[in-house]
């Protein structure tokens, strides 16, 4: 079942790839590539047998879903984001109540989270569409911590600060997911789903208007774009997906807990985006790979691993400051 | 009645009257030359125009419906492009990126487009690409289409602002000081590409500094000074007026 989806992203990437008039050359490279990938990916927990390293790899999946969709917001829209923790929370937690208490399935629960992330999103979309810049950020960090204070405080709802324990083994179309390998060929399809949808949405007329929007908002009005609402609708789109990556996160952790949404994580969100690069669909997933290999790799040196995570970031900026893959940089 | 009417507009900023009681007529396929000093009004007209600021008073209407204090992106989409003084390409995206993203208000798809209706969806994008190739050819960009914009030259960039704004199928085009920083080979170019646009029928509203090459296009001037509409009338006209000579040039004695 995972090959099927996987075999319609690769068929999706192909006629994407070849709608972009380029050359030959460069729509060869750009299928022998994602070809590659797909194969590497669809083999990889044959070869990897190790349950660290497939926890480690499922991590991953769940870090590419945020950082593609919020690069639909930060990388092409252009603006700086630090709430998208609280969406991925939000996904976490519906899935988790809708399961726990309500036993409603795990495809339903998770297409509820990503509604009411959606709903949500558009709460905090409306009014901050209105402002920009640093007055749009500060938005959405004061919604992320509010997010995390009422998951913390609403004891009776959210479980406090012990969150929601025994979230029941997800089945998908009666097929049960348990193992490591499991999860990850279900996290694998999910992420292949979110990299599909949105690369159909980037190469669109509403991709481009993103990308004006974030490279000259007066010009991008002046060609006829509303920005406000292509602000709100890059915002709820990112949250949506958000929500799915907190949706999985919730089934393969089997608990949530507010620690997992801190705004620390929507700043290792953001630097895992702009170190992989912006503006690119899926330059950000560099990032991913880089921050998590690098955070696990100096977990013996526990808080100084910061500090050489914030060095690979200046190296990053100074010399390539529109990410590894990136196209591009923030405001010349 | 004209393509374009504005009746007594009236723009103030803190105390400063930047626009004072304008009316003006624009007939359909006239290019109309708008100059006057630094400090006249003339972008302040156009922004007012294209939605950027809205009046005081006085009312703006276009193809004979009244557009006064619609926002920028619905001025557009009743079919009025502009360029800006200061030039605002999509610098970091492809030639032909920029080309289609002026095209937003010709392709219909929608979100659910894209889902529901993939194939149509893009035929509709198709088509555009090939209209984009279109007017990038017209302006001799077509081998460009692949390089990002900042990589242009100057004066290149300029034609490509107004393809952009071209691809939008205005009925009224506004061309805001075009020649500001080209060199005269550059103006040359620009002046024949403008000519090719009235040759196909254009309406083009013009603010330019540069004397000759308004005078030499134009079939009209208006003259704005400190807000107000001091002179309106043909080149020749405008050229031998000794008061325009006086606010704008500066008299005689004062060289």
């Amino acid at each position: 079942m995972p090959e099927g989806t996987v075999h319609e992203a690769e068929v999706h990437a192909v006629l994407s790839a070849r709608s972009k008039p380029r050359s030959n050359g460069t729509i060869k490279k750009k299928v022998v590539g994602l070809s590659a990938a797909l194969v590497i990916a669809l083999v990889l927990p044959q070869v990897v047998t190790n349950t660290y390293w497939l926890g480690l790899l499922n991590f991953l999946i769940i870090y590419s879903i945020l950082c593609l969709s919020l690069n639909l917001i930060l990388g092409f829209t252009g603006l700086l984001s630090l709430g998208h923790a609280a969406f991925y929370g939000i996904g976490a937690y519906t899935t988790a109540i809708l399961m726990t208490r309500y036993h409603v399935g795990f495809l339903p629960a998770m297409l509820a989270s990503a509604m009411l992330a959606l709903v949500f999103s558009l709460f905090l979309g409306i009014p901050a569409s209105k402002v920009r810049g640093d007055y749009f950020t500060l938005l959405t960090i004061a919604f992320g911590e509010i997010f995390r204070l009422i998951a913390q405080a609403w004891i009776g709802f959210t479980g406090g600060a012990m969150g929601i324990v025994g979230i029941p083994i997800p089945k998908v179309f009666g097929m049960p997911i348990r193992t490591e390998t499991q999860f990850y060929y279900l996290g694998l399809i999910l992420l292949a789903i979110t990299f599909v949808c949105l690369t159909i949405i980037v190469q669109s007329r509403i991709g481009r208007a993103l990308i004006a929007i974030r490279e000259d908002e007066l010009a991008a009005k002046s060609m006829g774009i509303n920005t406000p609402w292509y602000i709100i609708m890059a915002f709820t789109i990112g949250s949506f997906f958000a929500a799915v990556a907190g949706s999985f996160l919730a089934v393969y952790q089997t608990t949530v807990t507010p620690s997992n949404f801190r705004l620390e994580e929507s700043c290792l969100m953001i630097i895992m985006v702009i170190v992989g690069g912006m503006g690119n669909l899926w330059a950000p997933l560099a990032g991913v790979l880089i921050m998590t290999l690098a955070t696990e790799m100096f977990r013996s040196l526990a808080e100084y691993r910061m500090l050489i995570i914030g060095g690979i970031m200046m190296l990053v900026l100074l010399f390539r400051p529109q990410g590894i893959f990136g196209s591009s940089a923030f405001k010349d | 009645m004209g393509l374009l009417e504005t009746r007594n507009l009236v723009k103030s900023f803190g105390g400063v009257m930047a626009i004072n009681d304008i009316t003006l007529d624009l007939e359909e396929g006239d290019i109309l030359g708008v100059i006057g000093p630094n400090g006249s009004g003339k972008s302040t007209f156009i922004n007012l125009l294209t939605g950027i600021y809205r009046p005081d008073q006085g009312a703006i209407r276009f193809g004979g419906h009244d557009i006064t204090g619609l926002p920028a992106h619905q001025v557009t989409r009743r079919g009025i492009a502009r360029t800006f003084q200061n030039l605002r390409v999509f610098s970091n995206v492809s030639v032909l990126v920029n080309i289609l993203i002026g095209q937003h208000t010709q392709i219909q798809n929608r979100l659910y487009h894209l889902f529901l209706t993939p194939l149509a969806a893009r035929k509709r994008e198709k088509a555009a690409e090939k209209k984009a190739l279109g007017l990038l050819k017209m302006a001799n960009l077509a081998d460009r289409r692949d390089e990002l914009a900042k990589s242009l030259p100057y004066g290149e960039q300029r034609l490509l602002e107004i393809c952009r704004a071209l691809a939008s199928n205005p009925r009224l085009l506004m061309l805001d000081e075009p020649c500001a920083g080209m060199n005269p080979n550059e103006m040359d170019t620009l002046a024949d590409f403008i000519r090719e646009l009235r040759a196909k029928g254009h309406t083009i509203l013009i603010i330019e500094h540069n004397m000759p090459f308004i005078m030499s296009l134009a079939d009209r001037i208006v003259v704005l000074d400190a807000g107000r509409k001091f002179k309106d009338g043909p080149p020749e006209q405008i050229q031998n007026d000794p008061e325009v000579q006086d606010i704008y040039l500066g008299k005689e004695d004062d060289i």
